[in-house]
């Protein structure tokens, strides 16, 4: 398909013509050094340059707080809201969460399909953007370069001056037309080095992981973490909540919500009773890192770790996902060498 | 409904800055006595009930009279709320625990000291038991509500376990850490829809520590971002004295 070339004085322009389409949703500056995905009002705030937004785009289509049902005790009825596909534009996506994103299609597909996701999801464009690696993006290493366009509508490479605009689909190509560009005829740039990888693939990941259950970087990476949470929060791939009803002061009337949770939480672990059935923070951690690459891999054949190096950045504990996993890869060659 | 609770509001050792912001509650404080009969209350009334469904009781204990007044007010309530950070930690009146009350009580009333009995500030529980913790300094309106709601309708109310850090990842905050501050949250009670740093302001852990919090850790984190392990040490007891000292 064709390819135009998107210089950097004309991308203003480019945005604007996309919210005459529909709703364009783009990494914002979001105080002082973060940056987060938000609707686009003017689109000169628009950052297409930016290492990682907090959260990803997976925030749109499973909200963090998102009311399930309605109530009204009185009456004994309940009420579900109406989802509607998002029918937007998501622009300035990075290839790793592009791939979270399909990801999570495959869980919300799989076994019992979740409704309001797949509702929301129907109709998102999306539109990805390059990046260049930082100190803790390591996408490379489970099969996402940073030019990767899977998934993608249109895609912004970055080149001199601008971007080489492609457009994969026909739905990108609708986006683009009436918006007059020259062709890009150039070759791509080269991507830029990650600086962070984790050594082997997958295949051999499934064995390393199994030969590290019982290993002590467990313990050793626990005594280091507050179980905040952070790290499971900020996953795109991450899809875990808790559900709870409230009514309000009328005492009659309430509303079921979900929010999103996680397994480094301790009260995620709580069940009725009170009983804790994953009580030691390393177990925790230990069952963190096996739903990245190999609960989930064992079916897939696929990490399901995008290596966005959200969780890592994040921690304030300075707990890294790529360590420990290159731990557990040292730990089983020395034994099997 | 035939039979309101009867309520009952107290007051200890704080600034009655939770009570007040009772008060406040303006457009829900109708909706509020719909539900049930406020019956002994200091501040707006005179007069003391015999028995009480529900007890809201604000402050730490620091005298032995608070100790006699919380037993009594114990032995009539069915329920019995702790109202904010005092009561539920003993706030920051527990400062004073980590240095010798004798010193305490000279520096405060100086030669007229043996006139006022002082005791470490305490916590509720530390004397009777608690049944439900409505924390914050000063709590919020819609815990309360949430709290009062749920009392009224006989279900427990559920109390927040996870640490401030997951609520300010709900709303997309920009940690404060990214700025080059420092922040309680990893190991503070969440509920607060983590107000502070949403504001661009670190979390002092007014809302208490997370159950089974990693207090080794939260020390090495504040002193991986540049405090002394000492001034780490103060900042997790401003709110938080006497829990670091296993008393809650
Ligand atoms: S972000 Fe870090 S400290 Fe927090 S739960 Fe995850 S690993 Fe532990
Ligand atoms: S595990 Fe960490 S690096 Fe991997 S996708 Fe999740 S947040 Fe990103
Ligand atoms: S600002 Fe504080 S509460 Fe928020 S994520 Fe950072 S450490 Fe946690
Ligand atoms: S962010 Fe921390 S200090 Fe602020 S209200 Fe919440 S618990 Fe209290």
């Amino acid at each position: 398909m064709a390819r135009f070339y998107l210089e950097n004085g004309k991308v203003a322009a480019f945005i604007g013509h996309l919210q005459q389409q529909k709703t364009v949703y783009a990494p914002h500056r979001k105080g002082r050094n973060a940056f987060a995905f938000a609707p686009v009002d003017r689109p000169q705030d628009v950052v297409l340059d930016y290492p990682r937004t907090v959260s990803s785009i997976k925030r749109y289509f499973l909200p963090p707080r998102e009311e399930l049902l309605s109530f009204n005790l009185v009456e004994n009825t309940c009420e579900q809201p109406v989802v509607a596909p998002l029918d937007a534009v998501f622009l300035g996506v990075h290839s790793y969460d592009v791939h979270a994103v399909l990801k999570l299609d495959h869980n919300f597909v799989s076994g019992n399909p979740e409704r309001n996701y797949l509702t929301r999801r129907q109709g998102a464009l999306i539109v990805g953007v390059g990046f260049t690696p930082d100190r803790f993006h390591f996408s490379g290493s489970v099969g996402v370069p940073a030019g990767d366009t899977t998934g993608c509508d249109l895609f912004l490479h970055p080149c001199e001056g601008g971007y080489a605009l492609e457009a994969l689909t026909p739905d990108g190509e609708g986006l683009v037309a009436g918006f007059p560009l020259p062709a890009h005829t150039a070759g791509l740039p080269a991507a830029a080095p990650f600086h962070q990888h984790i050594y082997v693939p997958q295949a051999k990941l499934k064995d390393v992981l199994a030969h590290g259950y019982d290993s002590e970087v467990w313990e050793e990476e626990a005594e280091k973490c507050t179980s905040c949470g952070t790290c499971n929060l900020v996953c795109p791939t991450c899809y875990c909540f808790d559900v709870e009803d409230a009514v309000d002061i009328t005492v009659t009337r309430g509303s079921r919500e979900r929010r999103w949770d996680g397994c480094l939480l301790r009260s995620f672990t709580e069940v009725a009773g009170g009983e804790v059935f994953r009580e030691e923070p390393a177990a925790r951690q230990r069952h963190r890192v096996f739903r990245k690459f190999k609960y989930i891999s064992d079916e897939t054949g696929e990490p399901w770790c995008v290596g966005c190096g959200r969780c890592t950045a994040s921690c304030t504990a300075g707990i890294s996902i790529v360590s420990i996993v290159n731990r557990l890869v040292n730990d089983h060659d020395a034994v099997k060498a | 409904m035939a039979n309101k609770p009867r309520v009952g509001i107290f007051d200890f050792t704080g600034c009655e800055g939770c009570e007040l912001n009772q008060l406040n509650f303006e457009d829900q404080l109708l909706d509020i006595l719909e539900h049930v009969e406020i019956v002994e209350w200091r501040e707006a009334m005179d007069g003391r009930a015999e028995s009480l469904d529900i007890a809201f009781v604000e402050g730490a204990l620091s005298t032995p009279d608070c100790i006699k007044r919380i037993h009594e007010i114990r032995r009539k309530s069915k329920v019995l709320v702790a109202l904010g950070a005092c009561a539920v930690q003993g706030g920051i009146n527990a400062l004073k625990n980590i240095r010798p009350i004798e010193q305490v009580r000279e520096e405060v009333y100086g030669q007229d000291k043996y006139l006022f009995p002082t005791l470490p500030a305490l916590p509720l529980s530390a004397v009777v038991k608690v049944d439900v913790n409505i924390r914050g300094c000063p709590m919020t309106q819609l815990e309360f509500l949430k709290v009062f709601t749920a009392l009224v309708m006989g279900k427990a109310p559920v109390e927040p376990g996870n640490a401030v850090c997951t609520e300010c990842k709900l709303k997309d905050n920009e940690c404060v850490y990214e700025k080059g501050m420092i922040c309680l949250g990893p190991v503070t009670r969440a509920g607060c829809d983590a107000q502070c740093p949403t504001f661009g302001q670190y979390c002092t852990g007014c809302r208490g520590l997370v159950p089974e919090p990693n207090v080794e850790a939260m020390e090495e984190i504040l002193v991986a971002h540049g405090l002394s392990m000492d001034d780490a040490r103060k900042k997790l007891q401003m709110f938080n004295a006497n829990q670091l000292e296993g008393v809650s």
